[in-house]
């Protein structure tokens, strides 16, 4: 009942209060029967087989209530729990505790149905053993063994059972794609880089320690400071958000591109986060195999299907490269401003284009104005009303990179040069454990493109020209010390470096669960197997290695219980088939019993062959036990020749 | 020869105790196999007259010590008094220096005067003012005891239960026994009347011929089998020790030797079994109730 309950237990954060209330109020009433003798629900109708039905009828239509109808994972698992717990109560004979325990280990299977990360699997784990635990103690009418005793004994048991899981697991041929779709592990609704930009909301995501994505550099990893992962591009502004071109043309076409510089090939565990695009290290040299993707005109990499399971992606990026150096219709969209906004802003680009008309001159202007005036970094700038950008250059000064971004990109585009604004994220940090280059929500960032013709889109980012920091070390060196740690902890130094190791570890940790038994699917498989040497891995060869294993595996046993077989002797083999004649003849001998008194036992129902049977005893009891004066042939004679002959 | 020499003082030992031919076999196997025996009983059952029986038959000689809470170490081993004419201390012998002792309700002793029993058990020799003396050959301790849930009693400590080779039950007669035993002579009288049937040397000659009863490497299996369930079942606080299973073994073979067996088997050692261990195991409290021994040996198969 403690397997159920905790078996359980995780559901009651993803079903209706109303389940868990029924489930440990069901409980409550065994564990009450159990021990001030409660009365239980009877056969016969009675009150409180009518309370039980009642709550099973409620139970229903609170179910209906819910989900609807009974279909579809939800209702299906709260249904689940609400019958095993009325079970419980219900439980009245073995075969009732059978059902119980076996349910019990399908809730344990349901639980990942929501969530398989490594505490979920330890708890399942657990709740397995004590499972087994009473299957075991079901079994043992003697109650031979202690409660510690059940639970070493389903633990040895479990553990013998290793050997197949591996097996199983890694020549079970994978589907691809989770049945139904899971575990979400309710990732919708979690916060990432969106598709827009509004001044102010990249700032919540800096506050955001979860992980975007994991990365592993196969060789060299990129200084920080050219860790820019690409992501969705902005083009067109209302004046306070920012969004993305969302015309046919840009999200179909293949960018016109080339690459060169140092070349970096790595692999992305993208978190799910339930959006079509993927994040490359700028700029990536083709769109990776899985998932299935393309490039958009403005070099963002899009998937077919939204990201909501975790994903690998290999990849492989250059330090160089050249975008669209040519013309086209699509650029005049990076000069769109909204109309008679922004009118001190226009008015300051003005000055400057009407002395340089050079690009890249307007760009320096633009960069040394953020450099040279009283512009700061901070996390925590004023919240701007009205004309955000205005108000931003001219007035507050305060903020991170997206009020950089969308200001630069605004004096830009009134200066005649084309701009746009790159969301993504920038740096990440390397678990020392592992060596993934661990990158989190708090490091997203946006920066700027900028038209040149012939050289194409090239990047800048304003935000360096006022926190050459952020750029180069990283985001943590802007946070405030201590940020991140809980509360208690963030007095002392050595709790502090403390809690980074332990919190490095648990990444590294969860990061080898999600890249090797979570990430299992086809194309992992497929790999390892090919490594393992089957050169073609369909479901036909798995299948006939899946055999092998098995076949392998009860070799290895049967080797195992062969060479432990108890020995015997030839005698004892001899007056064994003795044994089994007298047995076959109804004569059954205990296998506490000596010779002598089992030759007595025999005389007693077969008393006309005593001189038989003394004399095969005695030729044994010389053999086995004496001094082997006798030899072997007359005794094997002598039991050859012996028969249970019924008395006349 | 042995057999013949068995099977009479068999029947002369019959003859005074009836009807108690288990418990008298396994007195007899007790001290053929040069063990001291522990005969744990209520009073009146028979326990001084079948170790005076055993003693006389055996033509050994016979000293009987009544334990008393007062009793000293010196009422058992003896004093040494110096002797004026020889200017020495010389030994004077207390009862201790005899073959055959009956060691009465030896639990009312206090735990200090039964550790004097100790040496003497084990070693067959006393030491008295570091003087070490040899106690007569063959040397026996027949020590009675009441069941320990009587008033006044010192239960004996484990390391000297361990001491004993067995422990015997006598219990009440049946009733044609008792009636046999209420219509016939007077038992103390019977007693008296007993001659020797063996001398001390045709005594050593059966000691030897126990020692000498063949065992066979598969009756060694089943032995440690036995040892190894003791120490391994956890149904026992503490399994046997090796001595106990030399006992076990000594005690077969000399069971053996009464059933005119030509080598140990299983059955003698099951014999004998219940006699030899069960005042060694102490149990675990939740498993007191049940027959023990009966469960230990269905749950050795025999190799």
């Amino acid at each position: 009942m403690a397997g159920l309950s905790l078996g359980a237990l995780p559901h009651f954060i993803y079903q209706p209060i109303w389940v868990a209330i029924i489930f440990i109020a069901m409980i409550f009433w065994r564990i009450m029967a159990i021990r001030h003798f409660w009365p239980l629900p009877t056969k016969q109708i009675s009150s409180f087989k009518l309370i039980h039905l009642a709550i099973a009828g409620i139970a229903f239509v609170l179910l209906f209530i819910s989900y609807g109808n009974l279909i579809g994972r939800d209702a299906g698992v709260a249904l689940l729990t609400v019958m095993l717990s009325l079970k419980v109560v219900e439980i009245r004979n073995h075969r009732d505790y059978y059902i119980s325990c076996f349910l019990g280990y399908f809730l344990v299977v349901t639980n990942f149905f929501y969530s398989q990360n490594i505490p979920t699997a330890l708890l399942m784990f657990i709740v397995v053993i004590i499972m087994t635990a009473s299957l075991i103690s079901l079994n043992d009418s003697k109650k031979s063994l202690s409660n510690k005793g059940l639970i070493k004994l389903a633990s040895s048991m479990l553990l013998q059972a290793i050997p197949l899981m591996l097996l199983l697991f890694v020549l079970f041929p994978r589907i691809a794609g989770p049945l139904w779709g899971l575990p979400q592990d309710a990732h919708s609704g979690k916060s990432g880089i969106d598709d827009s930009m509004t001044l102010g909301k990249i700032s919540q995501l800096i506050l955001s320690d979860e992980i975007a994505f994991r990365v592993r550099f196969k060789d060299q990893i990129p200084a920080q400071s050219q860790l820019y992962w690409r992501g969705p591009v902005l083009w067109q502004t209302d004046g306070i958000t920012w969004t993305e071109l969302n015309k046919r043309h840009v999200m179909s076409h293949r960018p016109d591109f080339t690459t060169s510089g140092n070349e970096y090939a790595y692999t992305i565990t993208l978190e799910p986060h339930n959006k079509r695009w993927l994040f490359a290290l700028d700029f990536p040299s083709e769109p990776p195999l899985t998932p299935a993707s393309h490039y958009t005109y403005d070099g963002q990499l899009r998937s077919i299907k939204p990201i909501n399971q975790r994903q690998q992606i290999r990849l492989r990026s250059y330090s160089q490269f050249s975008l669209n150096p040519k013309q086209d219709d699509v650029i005049n969209n990076a000069l769109q401003l909204p109309d008679k906004l922004h009118p001190r802003t226009r008015q300051l680009a003005q000055t400057w284009q009407q002395q340089s008309s050079q690009p890249t001159e307007l760009i320096n202007k633009a960069l040394a104005y953020f450099n040279q005036n009283d512009f700061y970094y901070t996390l925590t700038p004023p919240v701007l009303t009205g004309d955000t950008i205005d108000r931003f250059l001219f007035e507050s000064r305060r903020g991170f990179c997206e009020h950089y971004a969308a200001s630069f990109t605004v004096l830009m585009r009134a200066a005649g040069v084309p701009a746009r604004i790159v969301t993504g994220y920038l740096g990440g940090e390397i678990n020392p454990v592992d060596g993934f280059l661990v990158v989190r929500q708090r490091d997203a960032h946006a920066w700027v493109e900028v038209w040149l013709e012939d050289q194409g889109w090239i990047r800048i980012d304003p935000t360096s020209a006022v926190s050459p920091q952020r750029i180069d070390q990283g985001i943590s060196t802007i946070m405030p010390e201590g940020f991140n740690t809980p509360l208690l902890m963030a007095s002392s130094r050595q709790l502090i470096d403390l809690w980074h190791t332990i919190r490095t570890n648990w990444d590294a940790l969860d990061n080898a669960w999600n890249q090797w038994i979570l990430a299992y699917g086809p194309e992992l498989q497929k790999e390892v197997l090919q490594k393992l040497g089957m050169t073609k891995p369909d479901w036909q060869t798995m299948a006939l290695w899946l055999a092998m294993g098995f076949v392998l595996v009860s070799l290895l046993i049967s080797f195992y219980l062969f060479y432990h077989r108890p020995r015997y002797d030839p005698v004892s083999q001899l007056y064994s088939t003795f044994c089994k004649k007298a047995a076959r003849a109804g004569c059954v001998r205990p296998k506490q019993q000596g010779p002598l008194d089992f030759a007595r036992a025999l005389k007693q129902g077969y008393p006309h062959l005593s001189q038989q049977i003394d004399h095969i005893t005695e030729l044994y009891i010389n053999l086995h036990f004496g001094k082997q004066t006798v030899s072997m042939s007359d005794l094997r004679f002598a039991i050859k020749q012996f028969k249970f002959t019924p008395s006349n | 020869m042995p057999h013949n020499d068995i099977e009479h003082i068999l029947n002369a030992i019959n003859a005074v105790i009836v009807g108690k031919n288990k418990p008298v076999k396994l007195a007899l196997s007790c001290l053929l196999a040069g063990g001291h025996l522990l005969i744990e009983d209520l009073p009146g059952v028979g326990k001084t007259t079948l170790a005076h029986t055993l003693a006389k038959t055996l033509g050994l000689s016979f000293q009987r010590i009544q334990f008393t809470s007062d009793m000293l170490p010196a009422d058992i081993l003896g004093v040494a008094i110096f002797n004026r004419d020889t200017q020495e201390f010389s030994l004077h012998k207390g009862p201790i220096f005899t073959q055959l002792i009956l060691a009465d309700e030896v639990n009312r002793a206090t735990p200090r005067t039964q550790s004097a029993l100790l040496e003497a058990m084990e070693e067959h020799q006393i030491t008295i003012e570091n003087q070490t003396y040899d106690l007569p050959e063959p040397f026996f301790i027949i020590a009675t005891q009441n069941p320990s849930n009587q008033i006044g009693t010192f239960p004996l400590p484990e390391s000297q239960l361990d001491r004993f080779l067995m422990r015997i039950e006598l219990g009440y007669p049946n009733a044609q026994a008792e009636r046999d035993l209420l219509l016939g002579q007077d038992r103390r009288q019977l007693v008296h009347d007993l001659t020797a049937v063996i001398n001390s040397d045709q005594l050593n000659v059966l000691q030897d011929a126990v020692s000498k009863v063949h065992v066979s490497s598969a009756l060694i299996d089943y032995i440690q089998k036995i040892l190894a369930y003791t120490r391994d079942s956890g149904q026992f606080v503490y399994g046997l020790s090796p001595r106990a299973g030399i006992a076990l073994l000594r005690a077969a073979q000399a069971w053996a030797l009464i059933a005119q067996h030509q080598q140990v088997l299983p059955e003698d050692v099951q014999a004998v079994l219940p006699n030899v261990i069960a005042h060694r195991l102490p149990l675990r409290a939740q498993n007191a109730t049940s027959d023990f021994i009966t469960d230990l040996i269905n749950a050795i198969a025999i190799p």
